[in-house]
């Protein structure tokens, strides 16, 4: 009977210590994947305010006149396209 | 002798049972005095050394333009920070902050409040806040005891320098200081949470709890066009610097809705660098400096003129003498004969004004600029905005009715004066100009009340002040506003600045402004053009009027609203006569 109680006793304390050394490295894996969620989610904002950034009218406006040489076009090189309505309209 | 060893083994056994007995007393009781006596120390110690609990704070909200556009946007971005351990010399704790303070670019004088930090044993300490991700990975490779990583946000503004004043700036706490971001603050900010951290007897964390949720920021969405700012911007600029003007501003806006499309002051500044000095960036020109609006002002004197039925279309005024009022005289910026009631405002007459006012009278005339809004904030939903200056009728000295008829004697704001053209072009009802259309939260829109409208002037008034408003751009003193292949609307003014030094109206700085709208048949935009102390040229029809054109001209192009064709004129050839006269 005693033998049993010491193994019993034994087993419990070693199953006490293997589920808190558990727990503790679970806690220490959770809090990487949960930093490793909250970074990509960063990077996903980053990435599209860095689009927005790319994308904001001074940096294309600059862009286009010094790189790609263009000119705004005077209003007779202008043509505006019809819209649907117009082209309904024209056709009756 | 067996009897003896007997009694000899009994009493050592006696001896250790008292030994044992004695030694667990001796336990029980420093155990008693550890868990009762010195409890509520000895818990708070453990406490201390293996929980701690922090704020979370919540994400700010984004702030995007009308058609989704980011405008403002919290990134992360990590804080360096030292958890000082209690018993380390002082001296080996300040080693390893001298070992990152290059790579936080700390000073003599940060390191000094650092250490007297340390000193007073603050648990908690920044080092350096919101540093560059790549410094912080390098710090963090250091791997130094104590230091640790923060994560925090910070804003970022991708379109730099656009809408700048509008937008406004935030502090280190992401508490905004101007601008939409302070007028909206306590919805971007969202709510803080709390977060208990375990930590291991290295110190390190091991696991977190969310004990409150924090609620992040609300989005807001802006009734600002990206586009429409953008070339506001462009051409604002382009003026205030060719006229080597003080300063400018400039507002577009929906007439129907009230709905702000671009808001400009001129100089800007880049918001992802902003400048030390409040007077840059504290305030927007556009709803909080006063002015005094000039000839445009000749809008609510020509609607009393009608409202009250004192003056007719068809009634002349003798434009042809100075007025003298008081000490004061009135003139003309060119010499006209008589004048019929439109005359007087197409060619803005500032003694057929005076004419027209007197007529009206004092009360009727106070009655009808109280009625359009001014001497009253607009309700914009922006910070700090300005009542404008309006006497009440009896501080009204014997020069002030002829001085307000013609838009002096009385200050009023950029956004003021948009609110008065919206309600010629809304044919009489006034709107509430708004700069936020939505407050978005998890993806639902939460729409904001609509505008208030409110019946200023009667629908027929309206029109035919519609009419005289546009032949202003078409033969008055605004053709530079003229758009070719659409219909505008508008009133310029200049305005002498008033001179505190002298006491009195300068006769060297001006104000130039225009206000109007367009096309006349279906106003879609709205403008307010203030070009203060341009030199040389200093009239609003030569300085203020061609930003209205070049503006307008743009935003019809990029709302791809085609010019209407002109009527080709004719050309009779000898070919086509010898036709015609067969």
């Amino acid at each position: 009977m005693s033998i049993f109680v010491g193994f019993f006793i034994i087993f419990f304390l070693t199953f006490y210590i293997w589920h808190q050394a558990e727990s503790v490295s679970i806690g220490y894996k959770t809090k990487d994947l949960e930093e490793n969620i909250e970074r990509l989610k960063g990077d996903i904002e980053q990435l599209e305010t860095k689009k927005a950034s790319l994308l904001s009218l001074d940096r294309v406006e600059q862009m286009a006149k010094q790189e790609l040489r263009m000119v705004i076009p005077s209003e007779e090189q202008l043509i505006y396209e019809k819209s649907d309505e117009d082209i309904r309209q024209q056709n009756r | 002798m067996k009897n003896s060893r007997r009694r000899r083994t009994k009493r050592r056994i006696i001896i250790l049972v008292v030994f044992c007995i004695m030694w667990l007393g001796v336990l029980v009781l420093r155990l008693v005095q550890l868990q009762v006596v010195y409890a509520k120390q000895y818990r708070s110690k453990v406490f201390d050394q293996n929980q701690n609990i922090i704020e979370v704070i919540p994400k700010r909200g984004t702030i995007f333009d009308r058609n989704g556009t980011i405008l403002a946007r919290s990134m992360p971005s990590p804080s360096v920070f030292y958890r000082s351990s209690q018993g380390e010399p002082i001296r080996s704790q300040m080693d390893k902050i001298n070992k990152i303070a290059t790579l936080c670019g700390l000073s003599e004088e940060k390191l000094k409040n650092i250490q007297s930090k340390i000193e007073k044993k603050s648990p908690f300490i920044y080092i350096k806040r919101k540093i560059d991700p790549d410094k912080a990975e390098l710090i963090m490779s250091l791997k130094l005891n104590g230091i640790f990583l923060e994560q925090e946000n910070k804003r970022f503004y991708p379109q730099g320098k656009l809408a700048s004043h509008l937008i406004g700036k935030v502090d280190m706490d992401n508490s905004g200081q101007s601008g939409v971001e302070l007028k909206y603050n306590s919805v971007l900010l969202g709510d803080k949470g709390k977060r208990l951290i375990h930590k291991d007897a290295h110190r390190r964390d091991y696991q977190h709890e969310i004990i409150e949720q924090p609620i992040p920021g609300k989005d807001l969405i802006l009734t600002i066009d990206e586009t429409i700012q953008y070339i506001v911007e462009s051409e604002l600029s382009k003026a205030v610097t060719t006229r080597g003007a003080d300063w400018g501003i400039v507002i577009v806006s929906h007439p129907g809705t009230g709905e702000i499309l671009a808001l400009a002051n001129y100089p800007d500044f880049d918001l992802n660098n902003p400048p030390s000095e409040i007077e840059i960036w504290g305030k927007i020109k556009a709803i909080h400096d006063v002015f005094d609006p000039g000839s445009t002002f000749k809008i609510v004197t020509a609607s009393a003129a009608l409202e009250s039925g004192k003056v007719s279309f068809s009634d002349e005024f003798d434009c042809s003498q100075t007025l003298q009022r008081g000490r004061k005289t009135f003139r003309d910026h060119e010499e006209f004969e008589t004048l019929s009631f439109p005359d007087v405002i197409i060619h803005s007459s500032n003694i057929g004004t005076i004419q027209i006012g007197e007529r009206i009278g004092e009360q009727n005339l106070y009655d009808m600029i109280r009625t359009y809004g001014y001497g009253k904030k607009t309700g914009v939903d922006l910070p700090a905005e300005a009542s404008g200056i309006l006497n009440p009728t009896k501080k009204w000295t014997s020069i002030s009715l002829a001085s307000i008829s013609i838009g002096y004697e009385i200050s009023v704001t950029a956004i003021q004066m948009l609110q008065a053209i919206n309600v010629i072009a809304n044919r009489g009802i006034a709107t509430r100009p708004m700069i936020v259309k939505n407050i978005v939260l998890n993806q639902e829109k939460n729409q904001k009340q609509p505008s208030e409208y409110r019946r200023v002037i009667t629908e027929d008034i309206a029109t035919q002040l519609i009419d005289v408003f546009q032949q202003v751009t078409e033969v008055g003193t605004g053709t530079a506003a003229h758009i070719d292949g659409y219909n505008a609307a508008g009133k310029t003014g200049t305005s002498q600045k008033f001179d505190p030094n002298i006491g009195g109206y300068s006769s060297s700085a001006h104000t130039a402004l225009f206000v109007g709208f367009a096309p006349v048949e279906a106003p879609l935009f709205s403008m307010v053009v203030v070009i203060d102390n341009p030199k040389g040229q200093y009239y609003g029809g030569q300085v203020a009027a061609p930003v209205f054109h070049e503006i307008g001209k743009k935003i019809f192009r990029y709302l791809r609203i085609p010019p209407k064709p002109v009527p080709q004129k004719k050309i009779i050839t000898a070919d086509n006569r010898r036709t015609q006269d067969q």
